[in-house]
């Protein structure tokens, strides 16, 4: 589904150094890896909303680099994204803010939008927010409706940079479980960058950790727990022993 | 996605100190020409949001109304007085006061004198908020439902402040004008009939001051939406940016004043 | 017409007003305390030359080709009448009077507001948001002292600097385009210029900078201190820092052209 090949992107300095990755369809591949490595200028390399300076980017098989920007709105409107400080619109409503896909990218009668954006809130145990503005939300409440604003096109790829981010424990077993049972029964194909190792390993099927702007490892969630490679196990079991 | 510009190269150390500050200029003004051709040509051609221009102008023209009436209020006041009170150094005759103000008003004081608050106002509004949609990725959001943003975010507030800034900018000025007035009356009995003398102002004067007004509004917004899409880096990055609009569209109202009044002189005669 | 409706204008008029009321004596209050660390004077040095220095740099590139386009725009918004009015061994005279009095230390104070004050109120904010105020106080450095003294100090002063050095780039400006508009020759400028002017003309526009700098050091200080919410807190600071300071130098302008008028 994603195919990324060899891809360098540097700002001042190098932040992603050769990553080459593939994330199958149907499937959850998390991105792990500690601060400042790199995933989400991977998400959104992967999104097309960043050119890299070397390498490419495969969606569906279609080359992001020789799109322009609105090439790249064809293939974005098969990718559902969850950004990492959750990017509502602090103009629009929440229920607005859920059917501003749907207005923008898909041609459908207004009934249909606000049944869906009604069923995404229910989804999101939101229930009734529709009205409410994105200020007054907490941040559960706004990775919440970021997470039913990049889920309601049903989207065949989902991106989510950090969905538990600074969430408390229950609250992420929740976003787990909701961005688990999407991918199932959308059989959609899932990029995660999460924080919480211990979490993500619990849904994901593949597991690649980047370190320094490089893939340091790349396999299922077994293999990684099991890995012993000395980098990887001290990342993914939190040791304080070892080469970080 | 490397900044390695000219300004990097091997130059000896006091060239690049002189020539970083002009190349990032000229770099800044490439930026702002790309974006001005794309937003005119997205004008004519853009997917339109319906009621985003009518609301980016009652935004606009909310903000900025009462403060630039009560400036350009004071503007009026400030300068019928100081003109009174050195004219009569000269001659004691008032009776061309107001006339006199009135011309400059209308070729230019209302344009140029107005568009400097303006900027203040509406530049600033324009940039932190783009900037601050920049920053928390909202602006990345946009472009993933293909959304995009200078369609979607410049198009709309760049005609919006063009209409609505030359609309307050031509109240505001007669609001200076009133408040001219009750200066010269107050102070120097000069009578309302006397001060309010529109005989010298010229249709070339008005064609010039409203030429002014549609540039300087349009190069507000222009200037602010680049420095806002240019946002870089969190708060800090929202901060510069506001700083970067309030300080480029004055400098450009300078500017282009400089010029089209330049023109004015040998085109438009008096 | 409904209570709500009736009442709707007069409540959003006095509620403007109660905010402006709050603003201005939060500044009041915000002066006094900075004023309070200069006797004996307990001001960071280090921080007031750093500022000092970061303000001036900032601004004179800005301020001198404002001012030169200025001089210039002067003279030619000027020539149709001086031609009309025959008024050639005027305006030397008109023009510096003009830039001293009036336009030199208004729209170096627009400049320098746009430049120094948008700039500190966002520096401020920053520091805020980021809890690196609360930081100084863990470390019982006080943040008037530390933050706020050198700031106004260093804008007073830089201001002051900048508007001497504006206001003789300008009357070149003036004098250059003079010669090449109106064949006013630079002698004639300068002879129309000196018998007419007096020290006090100088020293008026300098005070009135003098207040326009504590005017955009106060009100970028106190919105810069006062931010609440993050990055969009940031700019909506700077925004209202900013309109504040350019709404108050017309206020200050007004008042003070009639009392050192």
């Amino acid at each position: 589904m994603i195919r990324i090949q060899d891809l360098s992107v540097a700002f001042r300095s190098p932040v992603l150094d050769g990553v080459s990755l593939h994330a199958p369809a149907a499937s959850i591949l998390a991105l792990v890896g500690p601060g400042a490595s790199g995933k989400s200028v991977l998400l959104k390399s992967v999104a097309g909303l960043l050119r890299p300076d070397r390498g490419e980017v495969f969606v569906n098989d279609v080359a992001l680099g020789d799109r322009d920007e609105a090439g790249l709105a064809e293939v974005r409107k098969g990718i559902g994204m969850l950004f990492q400080n959750y990017a509502l619109f602090d103009y629009l409503t929440v229920g607005e803010n859920i059917a501003f896909p749907l207005r923008r990218l898909f041609d459908l009668p207004e009934e249909e939008i606000q049944e869906r954006v009604t069923e995404r809130l229910v989804r999101v145990s939101l229930p009734g927010f529709e009205e409410r503005i994105p200020r007054s939300l907490s941040g559960g409440q706004k990775k919440r409706v970021g997470i039913a604003r990049a889920t309601v096109a049903r989207a065949p790829i989902l991106l989510y940079d950090d969905p538990t981010a600074g969430l408390d424990p229950v609250t992420s077993q929740k976003i787990y479980d909701l961005i688990k049972g999407e991918q199932r029964e959308q059989q959609s194909c899932v990029m995660v960058i999460s924080s919480d190792v211990a979490g993500i390993l619990s849904i994901a099927d593949r597991v690649a950790m980047l370190h320094q702007g490089r893939i340091a490892f790349d396999g299922t969630a077994e293999e990684a727990r099991t890995s012993q490679d000395p980098l990887v196990r001290q990342f993914i079991h939190g040791l304080l022993e070892g080469p970080l | 996605m490397t900044q390695a510009g000219l300004s990097e190269g091997h130059a000896p150390a006091t060239s690049r100190r002189l020539g970083g500050p002009v190349i990032d200029g000229l770099r800044d003004l490439r930026d702002l020409f790309r974006l001005l051709g794309r937003t005119l040509s997205l004008i004519s051609h853009g997917k339109r949001e319906k009621g985003a221009i009518v609301e980016q102008m009652y935004f606009i023209g909310n903000r900025s109304l009462v403060f630039m009436c009560i400036t350009m209020g004071f503007i009026g006041a400030i300068i019928t007085f100081q003109s009174a009170v050195q004219s009569q150094r000269l001659l004691p005759d008032l009776t061309m006061l107001g006339a006199t103000f009135i011309k400059l008003l209308v070729r230019d004081m209302a344009a140029s004198l107005g568009a400097m608050p303006l900027a203040t106002r509406v530049g600033a509004g324009i940039a932190a908020e783009i900037g601050s949609m920049v920053v928390t990725d909202q602006v990345d959001a946009l472009r993933m439902c293909a959304a995009d943003p200078v369609d979607y975010l410049v198009v709309p507030r760049f005609i919006a402040a063009t209409l609505m800034g030359t609309a307050v900018l031509i109240i505001a000025g007669a609001v200076s004008i009133v408040s001219g007035m009750l200066i010269a009356n107050g102070m120097f009995d000069v009578n309302f009939h006397t001060y309010l003398n529109f005989s010298m102002v010229t249709l070339g004067d008005v064609a010039l001051g409203v030429t002014k007004m549609i540039a300087f509004c349009a190069a507000i917004a222009i200037i602010s939406a680049q420095r806002g899409l240019a946002t870089f880096g969190g708060s800090e990055g929202v901060g510069t940016a506001t700083t970067r609009a309030v300080v480029g569209s004055s400098f450009a109202i300078i500017v282009l004043n400089f010029f089209i009044s330049g023109l004015g002189y040998f085109f438009v005669p008096s | 017409m409904s209570r709500e409706t009736l009442f709707a204008l007069p409540a959003r008029v006095g509620a403007g007003i109660l905010s402006v009321a709050d603003q201005v004596g939060g500044m009041t209050l915000l002066l006094g305390q900075a004023l309070r660390r200069l006797f004996p004077p307990r001001v960071d040095r280090y921080e007031l030359v750093r500022n000092l220095h970061r303000m001036g740099v900032q601004s004179l590139p800005i301020v001198i080709a404002t001012a030169a386009f200025t001089g210039a725009i002067m003279v030619i918004q000027a020539a149709p009448l001086v031609i009309r009015f025959n008024a050639r061994a005027f305006i030397g005279w008109g023009a510096s009077f003009v830039t001293f009095r009036e336009v030199g230390p208004l729209l170096i104070a627009l400049m320098f507001n746009g430049r120094v004050g948008a700039n500190n109120a966002a520096e401020l904010g920053t520091m805020v948001v980021t809890e690196q105020v609360d930081g100084l106080r863990a470390l019982a450095i006080d943040p008037i002292g530390y933050l706020v003294t050198p700031r106004i100090l260093a804008m007073v002063v830089m201001i002051v600097a900048l508007t001497v050095l504006g206001d003789g780039v300008a009357v070149i400006g003036s004098m250059i385009t003079g010669d090449l508009l109106l064949d006013v020759h630079p002698r004639t400028f300068i002879a129309s210029a000196l018998p007419m002017l007096g020290p006090w003309d100088v020293i008026v526009g300098l005070i009135k900078s003098a207040i326009f700098g504590l005017m955009i050091a106060l009100t970028s200080c106190y919105f810069g201190l006062s931010t609440r919410g993050g990055a969009p807190g940031v700019g909506r600071s700077v925004n209202a820092s900013v309109v504040a300071a350019a709404s108050g130098i017309f206020v200050a302008d007004y008042l003070s052209t009639f009392v050192l008028g």
